[in-house]
């Protein structure tokens, strides 16, 4: 079935360009590192310690998507132009392409949920979280184009993102069920041989996945899975189950990359006042023209 | 009707202290800063990270009733009877607030309750949602009157004249603004992009309402400490090999390079952002920050402010964190923040009323 | 007691910082003295948020039904004691007394003393006092572990 091959293809295609050798699908990756290329902590895990970013364009799309004019389109006289809010942008405003991060290539939305995630698209100007700087929530933390920090202590698991001084304390000791919803979730971890398996849950329904409209509901649940495979590559994958939104869980997996100039530091990117003029400019004393 | 005010406070402290104190007979603090914290624990009971250094690690708060600078007419500190009473005072005075009130209660008074400070005499909101701390803040068996230790008066120093006039600079181009006319004219707290008060500092002060928790990791190169409002997560690169960048970058909570001195983390911040004007400093201001382990449940905090641009003096104090059994939760200020738009739409509803009603004043 | 700690602390930031002080914002700054409110209704709604959570109620005003959203503090503190959203059910009564916002198109208030019908307090879960655990109250058992994970 052709919908078969092109989804194998891209699964390909995604595997052959992070050097992966595997097909993701099938095989874990977690204990396919040698022992000794990797390096360790004093208690023998692997050290996740450092600053870490993605290299795709997942945050456009994580599914599969050629590339195009801009985010927010609107009828032109011959092909879809963009709007009128992005069109200064030109081609700074433009999506590149991306081959997907979607194990299987697309994602299993219930009638419903794809119903919406292309409303959401259509109207990504006042929807996605992104613009108006809010926490991007999980899986798309990982994947911003910003990088993070991982800090690994014996007792501790702590990740700082650069986009919006998000943060997430990942426990190494389960404290129960969330009391409460959000943003971030909260998130439980521990090792399994040399990955590192994180359940994340407690979530709300604010966050997207990209900047495509790919949503979820308070439901969902985050597993994620950290792997060494060199010492400046770790090999990510989440798998998404939200029963209220997708017909079964799903995967993303994709590279991380350390940065590894030597003085390599996470920076800055506290957005809220860039974002004051757009959320509260029309409640200035004299609003701009 | 008797007004309602939100925290115990300083003042509030100094009130209930002056009042249960007979005589005098709490020891005098000696002057200068006082000597470094119970040193080391004993060897094997101090708690050590993989490098060898003391574990410093985990959830802390610094909630207290003591007030920063010592109020007037204070000894540096109190007899244990006397803080016993002050404790004892602010739970009563909790539980008192925790009453039921009538459910026949009419609305409260036209023009405001009376109540003054963050209330707004509007009264605020339940003493419930008030986290303030209910501890007097003990340093070396000392149950201390501020958290400044150094001056001996437990104040903060005089300012430069230079300083006053960077104020008064300050003040005059901030008047040509309606303190509500823009977003930007808000305090950075209420537009939720720093904590109130000096929270995540550096230096790190409680705010004396709540949520005045810390969470800290350590490695082998930086340490964290996340403060919890807004989830700010200061990174501390560890080593004197590190140096601070350029003076024109300037990042929120400066930059911070650490060491350790023996069991002490030491921190030196510089490089403060423009907007983080920590008690009128100027940009080359200079913090330290020493921070040790005391015993299983708490750490001691010292902090040093230099900057002779601004103070005639250095100035330093002594903050104990207080290990927490308690999760440090998210605090999404931003994504939920309908106060701001309420403060700014609040203001132009007001002023198309003040115009309307000028509007319709009959000619002279 | 609030209002000269925390002039004494607004006075020295005064002279420090850039803006009217208020370290977070003073409730003045969002609601009006001049618009005081009574209000009893249903819970309808809690936003269950910082850096204030809203409780949505709904009031029967000239027969007719009418939301007026309440604001609290932080949920934070809340959770640090066993409170949590599912702690107030959906439906129950309440009596809010407060002031109103400064623009009063929008049905807002302060939640300067919000009750049960009875007159209780809204939230004050088991111990009553606020006061963390600290294992210092010789009242509360066991000995607390640093790390609160």
């Amino acid at each position: 079935m052709s919908h078969g091959v092109v989804t194998l293809w891209i699964t390909g295609l995604v595997a052959a360009a992070a050097g992966v050798a595997l097909a993701v699908t099938a095989m874990p990756v977690s204990g396919q590192a040698p022992r000794a290329a990797i390096p360790r902590t004093a208690d023998g895990k692997p050290n996740l310690n450092g600053i870490w970013q993605a290299l795709n364009t997942a945050n456009w799309d994580i599914e599969a998507h050629t590339a195009r004019p801009a985010l927010a389109m609107r009828p032109g006289p011959v092909v879809p132009v963009p709007a009128k809010e992005v069109l200064a942008f030109g081609a700074v405003g433009a999506v590149p392409s991306g081959l997907g991060v979607v194990v299987g290539g697309e994602i299993p939305y219930l009638p419903e949920a794809r119903k919406k995630k292309d409303e959401n698209q259509a109207n990504w100007l006042t929807r996605d979280p992104e613009i108006k700087c809010y926490q991007p929530g999980l899986p798309r933390a990982t994947y911003l184009p910003f990088p993070f920090q991982i800090f690994q202590s014996q007792s501790a698991m702590f990740v700082a993102y650069e986009y919006a001084g998000a943060v997430r304390n990942i426990y190494l000791k389960d404290p129960g069920p969330p009391e409460t919803d959000s943003w971030m979730g909260q998130s439980v971890g521990r090792w399994e041989r040399d990955t590192f398996v994180v359940e994340a849950s407690g979530f709300n329904d604010q966050t997207w996945f990209d900047r495509a409209g790919n949503h979820h509901t308070e439901a969902m649940k985050v597993t994620e899975r950290y792997t060494l495979t060199s010492p400046d590559h770790i090999q990510y994958e989440a798998t998404i189950t939200d029963a209220k939104t997708f017909s079964r869980p799903w995967t993303i997996s994709m590279p991380l990359y350390r940065h590894v100039n030597a003085n390599a530091q996470l920076g800055q990117f506290k957005c809220v006042p860039f974002v004051e003029e757009l959320m509260y400019g029309h409640l200035r004393k004299t609003p701009l023209p | 009707m008797r007004p309602r005010h939100l925290t115990l406070g300083a003042f509030g402290f100094a009130a209930l202290a002056a009042s249960l104190l007979v005589t005098n007979v709490a020891a005098q603090a000696p002057a200068g800063i006082a000597k470094p914290a119970v040193a080391s624990a004993k060897a094997g009971t101090m708690p050590r990270t993989a490098d060898g250094h003391p574990d410093l690690q985990g959830n802390w708060s610094n909630a207290t009733v003591t007030p920063i600078e010592r109020p007037p007419g204070q000894p540096a500190a109190l007899s244990k009877e006397t803080v016993a009473k002050i404790e004892k005072g602010v739970v009563d005075r909790i539980q008192r607030l925790a009453a039921p009130s009538d459910p026949k209660r009419d609305a409260p008074p036209q023009g405001g309750d009376g109540s003054t400070g963050a209330a707004g005499n509007v009264g605020g909101y339940n003493n419930f949602w008030i986290d303030a701390g209910d501890r007097v803040a003990v340093v070396n068996g000392e149950y201390r009157t501020s958290l400044i230790v150094d001056p001996p008066d437990g104040r903060v120093p005089a300012l430069t004249p230079e300083a006053r006039e960077r104020q008064a600079a300050r003040v005059k181009r901030f008047q040509q603004f309606g303190e509500y006319d823009n977003p930007e004219n808000r305090p950075l707290a209420e537009r939720c992009i720093a904590s109130f008060g000096s929270n995540a500092g550096p230096p790190m002060l409680p705010n004396y309402f709540y949520n005045n928790n810390y969470t800290i990791v350590q490695t082998k190169d930086h340490v964290l400490v996340m403060t919890e409002m807004v989830h700010d997560a200061r990174i501390i690169r560890m080593g004197k090999q590190h140096q601070h960048p350029p003076a024109h970058i300037r990042p929120w909570w400066g930059d911070s390079i650490g060491w350790w001195e023996g069991d002490t983390l030491v921190v030196e911040t510089t490089n403060f952002h423009p907007q983080q004007i920590f008690r009128g400093a100027s940009d080359t201001l200079k913090v330290i920050e020493r921070l040790s382990r005391v015993d299983a449940d708490s750490l001691l905090y010292e902090f040093t402010i230099d900057d002779p641009a601004t103070f005639t003096r250095p100035w330093s104090g002594e903050v104990p964190f207080e290990a927490q059994n308690e999760l440090v939760y998210e605090y999404a200020c931003h994504e939920g923040n309908h106060a701001l738009s309420n403060v700014l739409s609040g203001e132009r509803s007001q002023e198309k009323a003040r115009d309307a009603a000028k509007k319709s004043l009959p000619r002279q | 007691m609030m209002r000269i700690a925390f002039s004494i602390l607004a006075a020295s930031l005064v002279l420090a910082s850039t803006v009217p002080v208020a370290g977070h914002h003073a409730f003045g700054a969002e609601f009006d003295p001049n618009a005081p409110i009574k209000l009893q209704g249903k819970v309808v709604k809690l936003e269950w948020v910082n850096p204030h959570a809203w409780i949505h109620i709904e009031v029967i005003k000239d027969g007719k039904p009418e939301v007026w959203m309440v604001e609290g503090g932080t949920p934070n503190t809340l959770l640090r004691r066993g409170l949590t959203r599912d702690s107030l059910t959906l439906g129950t009564e309440l009596v809010v007394d407060g002031y109103q916002t400064k623009d009063h198109s929008l049905k807002r208030a302060n939640g300067r003393d919000v009750t049960f019908t009875d007159g209780r307090k809204m939230f004050m879960g088991s111990s009553g006092t606020g006061a963390p655990k600290d294992g210092r109250d010789s009242t509360e058992g066991g000995t607390k572990k640093p790390g609160g994970r």
